[in-house]
């Protein structure tokens, strides 16, 4: 670039130059007036010129932002896996590292409802036991407090090792992350815009989400990962047909609507009778580019193994974009669940409350722009619209039976979300965010929260 | 060691001796109960145990009307909603016998993270564990009424079962009356833990889970009805799906509700000053010498300064509810259809259930509960919304008795004879060979066409 502008300066300054000589020569009339429409279209030409250099140096200089937001990022990521990275005695091949989030939610129409809550709190423990294996694990404190009394809880939500065989591979086994989404493999709160997790990567996909078993990674020297492997899967018997009450009432108890979210198993003696595949691939050879997909499925079992009941299998697959020119930051999601032989279930249960739905989706599109920036502070405002649907469709309904009965709030719904995200520094964000939803207009809710990840 | 008990020879010795201990139980042949079950068996039914050599534990829990109480005017209670006992036989007691079948599915009472009670035996779960539970009646005055844990272990060393219950339980079990007390309310639990009668799953709406029946349309809309959590809502605390994804549907999550039943004039106990003597008189607010307050007392001690809690009884399962007439604590209905109907027309017409008050058109809800906790709630029929903004204990709150006076009662009578027609068909002893012989094993209550259904 530095070299094209100089050319560009050297052929203008000869032009310049030349065009002042030939007004002290005096040449005739009919010549001086071809030279001079000669030198207007050399000058337009140099115009255009100019025009189209002047944006690819825009470009350009999107492009160091974008690569400049992304080095921030891998720089957390960096610090956290330094000592993986470069340690030589023991306490140097460990690694430690922790995020959290303190929340507080209003509902807007039920301010009776109103919470603040230590929503999580994790360490991290990682270590390398050589050039090629390293192990990871991450402990959470959800909602300050786990006893028995209160309604905390106190989860591992990863326990891996990972070994790098070849240059172009490695494997992986323990309780690993799922590869789906934007979040679930990056669920820190530096991570996303809002103060709560978008629905789609909460509902749909249940983040964080995770299981147990075996898989195979790597990534092409032309910018395409890849992650396949073999894994425990989701429990239907842990779904419940007939709650005492309805399952949610407010937006930060939407979780207990989703069917991910009921029968996932966490590694918690999970049943392992039927192993569950999946393939999820993201490509990011182009700068400030990322595309992916992934799909996951396996039988889930029964509802109620005690009764006559086919086993169902659950596919779950989804598709994301990420696209950050510059200052912004455009994102989308799709994802879409079905579960099979859900008939002769809901047949067995007519009436219930809380029915086994045969398919869920949802998607959202999300942009965020840094509008102010000074070294690694900056406030980024952000809008997101998200549409859900944890009950899409339903088979074996008793004749003339809602799914969802009077009274009861949706299962699905849109939402905006508009609100914003302040970096005091890359590890460190405040949020503030308002959420207004279309259907269950009850859960329209202010939220403010802090975050922090190192 | 483990060589020797690997050997095909001492495998073999086992097993015989197994099988030897097995068939000396029963006179029928080869017996899956354990030891500790068979001498449970015996000692569920001996009436020898008793103060007046007529009761036992069958005697309440009789094995036809699924191990609850006979009700009928020729059993041995007379007619009366609680058993009779004591001595002379002639001691009523205070709560109506809940049955047996599918009790040992019950979990320890505990509190979970959201406060709510759960579990425990004795419908206010004050015994820990079957076994505890099953201790308690033979020391209890006005059940088989033995003066301390000794006098049972002097009418049991004249049992001819009592060198069995030695051999096994040990000597001292034989000597010191609390170990022997401690081990007969054992082995009664091992006998209702192992015996399949308590626990066989039989009913027609098991078999349906299974694809071996057909329920009628009218079972099917009771179901619908039950579930409905605009409707009946019942399985709302009666879950009619698996709790665990294993173990078939037991019609209990085991918390506690309180009802508002009406006060019972048919308990002796709660005829104040006609009361018998070992009443307990917990009433205090110069209303009525006594209050039954479940969780809160007054025979359940632990949790008696819980007064949020008083009045909330435990769910019982509605597995073979229409055998075990009648219904709840105190009995106050006779008839599965009435129950339902007070469920539903309790705060839409609570004339039907509840006493005048002095005003004419007043009426006194929930008159089995001292006001303190939310009892004797007077309600104007003639003015609407005198009900509205109660403050208590009872249970106002879900579907079906949210409703006011004047609302529309969450089933009518069709419906709730659907529900009736499904709770019938959790009766056990369906036999999907022979499904027209199941009308036989249902009550007068049950309508007819529960049976007609072929698979």
């Amino acid at each position: 670039m530095t070299h094209r502008l100089a050319s560009f300066a050297l052929v203008f300054s000869a032009l310049v130059g030349c065009a002042a000589r030939a007004d002290e020569s005096a040449p005739p009339a009919a010549s001086a007036e071809a030279r001079a429409q000669s030198l207007e279209r050399k000058i337009e030409t140099l115009s255009r010129e100019l025009d189209a250099l002047k944006n690819e140096l825009k470009q350009v200089e999107n492009q160091n932002e974008a690569l400049a937001a992304q080095q921030q990022q891998q720089a957390v990521l960096a610090q956290q896996q330094s000592a993986v990275q470069n340690g030589g005695g023991p306490w140097d091949r460990l690694s430690l590292w922790g995020y959290g989030e303190v929340n507080y939610y209003h509902p807007q129409h039920r301010p009776e409802d109103t919470q603040a809550d230590l929503a999580r709190a994790v360490f991290g423990i990682g270590y390398r036991f050589g050039e090629r294996t390293v192990f990871n694990s991450e402990y959470e404190v959800e909602h300050a407090v786990s006893s028995a009394d209160d309604p905390g809880e106190f989860e591992v939500e990863q326990f891996w090792v990972d070994h790098r065989f070849a240059g172009w591979g490695a494997v992986k086994a323990g309780l690993f992350l799922m590869p789906f989404g934007l979040l679930n493999e990056h669920h820190e709160p530096t991570n996303y815009y809002g103060v709560q997790r978008n629905f789609v990567e909460t509902l749909i996909i249940p983040s964080t989400w995770r299981e147990g078993g075996v898989g195979l990674h790597g990534d092409t020297v032309s910018g395409l990962g890849w992650d396949l492997g073999l894994t425990t899967g989701f429990d239907l018997s842990k779904y419940e047909l007939n709650p005492e009450t309805p399952l949610y009432g407010r937006a930060s108890e939407l979780k207990e609507a989703s069917p991910l979210q009921a029968t996932h198993q966490e590694l918690a003696l999970a049943n392992a009778q039927h192993l569950a595949q999946y393939l999820a691939l993201n490509y990011h050879g182009l700068p400030g580019f990322l595309f992916g997909a992934a799909v996951f499925t396996g039988n889930a079992g029964r509802v109620d193994r005690s009764a006559h009941l086919p086993d169902s299998r659950l596919t779950l697959w989804e598709a994301h974009a990420r696209w950050r020119p510059g200052r912004a930051d455009f994102a989308a999601v799709f994802a879409r669940g079905t579960l099979g032989d859900t008939a002769a279930t809901n047949a067995l249960n007519p009436g219930a409350s809380n029915p086994l739905p045969g398919s869920f989706f949802g998607y959202y599109l999300q942009g965020a722009y840094d509008v102010w920036r000074r070294d690694q502070t900056r406030l980024a405002p952000f809008l997101r619209w998200e549409r859900y649907n944890v009950g899409a469709s339903y088979a074996g309904l008793a004749a003339g039976f809602a799914a969802v009965p009077a009274g009861f709030p949706q299962p699905y719904d849109r939402v905006w979300t508009y609100g914003m995200n302040f970096y005091l520094n890359p590890h460190v964000v405040f949020k503030a965010d308002y959420q207004s939803f279309q259907n269950n207009a009850d859960f329209t809710r202010f939220d403010l929260g802090v975050g922090l990840n190192f | 060691m483990s060589s020797h008990l690997h050997s095909p020879s001492v495998a073999a010795l086992l097993a015989a001796l197994w099988l030897a201990a097995c068939s000396s139980g029963s006179g029928t042949g080869l017996s899956s109960l354990s030891p500790a079950a068979r001498l449970g068996e015996r000692l569920f039914e001996d009436t020898a145990l008793s103060a007046s050599g007529q009761q036992s534990c069958a005697t309440c829990h009789v094995a036809r009307f699924a191990f609850a109480e006979n009700p009928g005017l020729d059993g041995p209670d007379r007619g009366s909603p609680v058993p009779l006992g004591g001595p002379e036989m002639d001691r009523p007691g205070f709560r109506n016998t809940p049955s047996l079948k599918y009790v040992s599915y019950t979990p320890a009472f505990h509190f979970e993270a959201d406060g709510t009670p759960v579990g425990g035996f004795f419908r206010d779960g004050r015994a820990a564990s079957l076994a505890e539970q099953a201790q308690q009646p033979f020391l209890t005055s006005f059940e088989m009424a033995n003066a301390d844990a000794a006098a049972v272990l002097d009418k049991l060393k004249t049992r001819p079962y009592f060198a069995e219950f030695v051999a096994f339980y040990g000597a001292q079990a034989g000597r010191d009356p609390q170990i022997a007390l401690a081990r007969i309310g054992a082995a009664i639990a091992a006998y209702e833990l192992e015996d399949e009668d308590f626990h066989p799953f039989s009913s027609k709406y098991d078999y349906w889970r299974r694809g071996r029946a057909a329920l009628s349309a009218q079972e099917l809309e009771g179901l619908r009805l039950f579930n409905d959590p605009t409707k009946g809502n019942c399985a709302a605390c009666h879950p009619s799906t698996s709790a665990d994804g294993v173990t078939p549907p037991l019609f209990t999550d085991f918390t506690y509700d309180n009802l508002g039943l009406p006060r019972n004039a048919a308990i002796a106990a709660n005829r104040d000053e006609e009361a018998p003597e070992y009443t307990p008189a917990n009433g205090t607010d110069g209303v009525h010498r006594y209050y039954d307050l479940g969780l809160c007392g007054p025979f359940r001690t632990d949790l008696a300064q819980r007064s949020d809690l008083c009045g909330a009884f435990k769910v019982p399962s509605l597995r073979n509810a229409a055998l075990t007439a009648p219904y709840f604590h105190n009995g106050a209905f006779a008839t599965l259809a009435e129950a339902i109907r007070f469920y539903v027309r309790r705060d839409t017409d609570p004339a039907q259930w509840y006493p005048a008050a002095a005003h004419a058109s007043e009426i006194v809800k929930f008159d089995d509960l001292p006001a303190a906790f939310g009892g004797h709630f007077v309600v104007d029929l003639d003015v609407a919304g005198s009900d509205a903004g109660y403050r208590g204990n009872v249970n106002t709150v879900e579907v079906p008795y949210d409703r006011r006076l004047g609302d529309s009662p969450a089933l009518n009578d069709e419906e709730i004879a659907k529900v009736v027609a499904f709770v019938c068909t959790l009766t056990d002893g369906y036999d999907p060979d022979h499904p027209e012989d199941y009308a036989a094993l249902l009550p007068a209550q049950c309508p007819q066409s529960a049976a007609d259904s072929i698979p």
